[in-house]
C-alpha cells in the first residue's frame, strides 16, 4: 500500500524534474498546497501531472510552467478545531465545528488563456 | 441576430453601494426566445466581456417562500455565477426545478397553507433545487453556483465577489421589485436583518435548508445559533430590498392566513413586529432559548412584545410600515430605473 501514493514533498521535486526535461533552465512554480505540509497524493494522478507538464514544455516559448491547485468543489467543509491551550501547552478542552469556505475556481487561472484542453476524469476516456 | 432582454444592477450602482453586477432575466424571455436557462446564461456571461456577475432567472408567475416563510410573488427558477465569459461546468448553473404540493406537505410545512390561500392558489412554486438539479453538489454544497471570483448563494440571495470580497444581499422582494421597475430600499442589512436572516422555516427542498428531509431547523429556532454574535454575522454587508410598506403587505397576507410566528413561520423582528401591531398570536412559549438570545440581543426581548400596544388596521400598518418594522433605518430609498438598466444581449 506504501506504494501506491506519492508523498506531497516528493510531488514537488517529480514536477520540478519533469519542468526541466526539455530545458533544464524552466521555472516551475506550484501554487495552492501551501498550507499542507504533508499528505498523500493519488500517484496514478502525479503520474499523469508529470506527463502534461512534460508535455507543456514541448511548446519552446515555454520559460515557466504554474501547476495551480484549487478545490475541484469550491465550497470546501473543513473541521475547526478550538482549543484551549494551558501554560504548559496542554489541552484540557477542545470544540469541533464545520466551516464552510468558498473559494474562487479554476476559471480565475483561465481568463487570458488562448486554449484550455479538460482533461479531468481523463483515466475514464483511454482508448 | 436575435436580442435577450436583461436587467442588470451594475456595480457601483446607488452611489457606489453595489459592489458587484448583478443580472435578472424574466424565464418568459428566456423561453420565447426558444433558450434553455443555461443557454441564456451563457449568452449573458459572453455578453459582460471579461466581467464577473451574479445572474437570477426569475419566474414572476411563480410563487416563493422568504427565509422566515412568508410566501411571496416571484421565483429563482434558475440561478448562475458567470465570469470572463465561463460558466463553471460542475458548479456555475443551478436549476430551480418547480416543487409539487406532495402529500403531507400542509401538516409538515404549515407554513405552506398559504399556498392554498386566494392569493397563490394554483400559482408554480420554486424553492429550492431537486437533487437532479443539484448536479454534482455533495451533502455540503449549499444551493449556490460558483465561477471564477462570483457566488450566487442561497438560491440568488446573496452574492460574493470572492477576490475582492465584497457582498450584497437581494432578498426575494428586493427582486420582485427589480423585476417590477418599482422601489427598493438600499443600505448596510445592520443588526435586525442580520438576526431576522436565522429565523427561518423547516421546508423539504427548501431554498436554503432541507434537502431530502425537513431541516434541523423550525419555526420558532434560529439557523445562525450563535447567540448574541447573531446580530453580527451578516450586518455589514449591503441589501437591495423592498420598501417597509412592500414587505408590510406580503406578511401581513400570511398573518391574515393564520400564520403564527414561532409556530408556523418564522420568528424575525419584521414578522414579529407586524404580528405585535396586527394583534395576532405569537407562539411565544415554542420559540426556543437560543433564539430569544439572539432577539434580545437586538431589542426585540418576550417582555417588550407582551406589553399591550393598540392594535392596528390592515391599512394603518402598511401606512406606517416604515416606523412599525425594524432595521435599515438608515438605508436610502431609489427607483429601480434608477439603479438598473434594461439591455439587451444579442447573439
Amino acid at each position: 500500500m506504501k506504494y501506491m501514493h506519492t508523498k506531497l514533498p516528493d510531488f514537488y521535486i517529480k514536477a520540478e524534474a519533469a519542468g526541466k526535461v526539455a530545458r533544464p533552465e524552466t521555472e516551475v512554480e506550484i501554487r495552492g498546497l501551501e498550507s499542507y505540509t504533508s499528505g498523500k497524493m493519488a500517484s496514478l494522478r502525479v503520474g499523469r501531472i508529470e506527463e502534461y507538464i512534460r508535455e507543456i514544455t514541448q511548446d519552446p516559448g515555454v520559460k515557466k510552467v504554474e501547476v495551480v491547485f484549487v478545490p475541484h468543489n469550491p465550497e470546501a467543509i473543513f473541521t475547526a478545531v478550538i482549543k484551549g491551550i494551558q501554560a504548559d501547552g496542554s489541552c484540557k478542552k477542545a470544540i469541533l465545528e464545520e466551516m464552510a469556505l468558498s473559494v474562487p475556481t479554476e476559471e480565475c487561472e483561465l481568463f487570458d488563456v488562448e486554449e484550455v484542453e479538460d482533461r479531468r476524469g481523463s483515466g475514464r476516456q483511454q482508448r | 441576430m436575435q436580442k435577450l432582454k436583461y436587467r442588470i444592477v451594475p456595480q457601483g450602482a446607488a452611489d457606489g453601494i453595489v459592489p458587484l453586477n448583478w443580472v435578472f432575466l424574466d424565464c418568459k424571455d428566456v423561453e420565447a426566445l426558444g433558450l434553455t436557462y443555461l443557454d441564456a446564461c451563457k449568452i449573458i456571461a459572453k455578453e459582460l466581456g471579461k466581467d464577473c456577475a451574479a445572474v437570477n432567472i426569475m419566474d414572476m408567475d411563480a410563487v416563493t417562500v422568504t427565509s422566515d416563510g412568508i410566501m411571496v410573488d416571484g421565483a429563482v427558477a434558475a440561478l448562475a455565477s458567470v465570469d470572463h465569459g465561463m460558466i463553471n461546468k460542475d458548479f456555475g448553473f443551478l436549476n430551480v426545478s418547480e416543487f409539487k404540493q406532495y402529500e403531507g406537505m400542509m401538516e409538515a410545512e404549515t407554513h405552506m397553507k398559504q399556498w392554498l390561500s386566494d392569493y397563490y392558489k394554483g400559482k408554480p412554486l420554486h424553492r429550492g433545487p431537486s437533487m437532479p438539479d443539484r448536479g454534482a453538489r455533495v451533502g455540503h454544497n449549499e444551493n449556490m453556483t460558483l465561477t471564477g471570483r462570483i457566488a450566487n448563494n442561497n438560491v440568488g440571495s446573496e452574492a460574493m465577489n470572492m477576490v475582492d470580497m465584497t457582498e450584497i444581499l437581494v432578498p426575494l422582494l428586493g427582486m420582485h421589485e427589480i423585476m417590477h421597475g418599482g422601489t427598493v430600499n438600499i443600505g448596510v442589512a445592520g443588526p435586525m436583518v442580520s438576526v431576522g436572516i436565522g429565523m427561518v422555516v423547516s421546508e423539504l427542498q427548501g431554498r436554503i435548508f432541507g434537502y431530502t428531509s425537513l431541516g434541523a431547523y423550525r419555526a420558532g429556532m434560529s439557523a445562525h445559533n450563535s447567540g448574541e454574535y447573531a446580530k453580527t454575522v451578516k450586518s455589514d454587508y449591503p441589501a437591495i430590498v423592498s420598501t417597509k410598506p412592500m414587505l408590510a403587505e406580503y406578511t401581513l397576507r400570511a398573518l391574515d392566513c393564520g400564520m403564527v410566528p414561532g409556530r408556523d413561520i418564522g420568528c424575525s423582528p419584521a414578522v414579529l413586529s407586524l404580528a405585535k401591531a396586527y394583534g395576532k398570536p405569537i407562539d411565544f412559549d415554542n420559540i426556543s432559548d437560543r433564539a430569544w438570545i439572539e432577539l434580545e440581543s437586538v431589542g426585540m426581548g418576550r417582555a417588550k412584545l407582551e406589553e399591550a400596544t393598540p392594535v392596528m388596521s390592515r391599512e394603518e400598518i402598511i401606512a406606517k410600515a416604515d416606523s412599525i418594522i425594524p432595521g435599515m433605518e438608515d438605508a436610502k430609498t431609489y427607483a429601480v430605473s434608477d439603479i438598473c438598466e434594461i439591455r439587451y444581449a444579442e447573439f
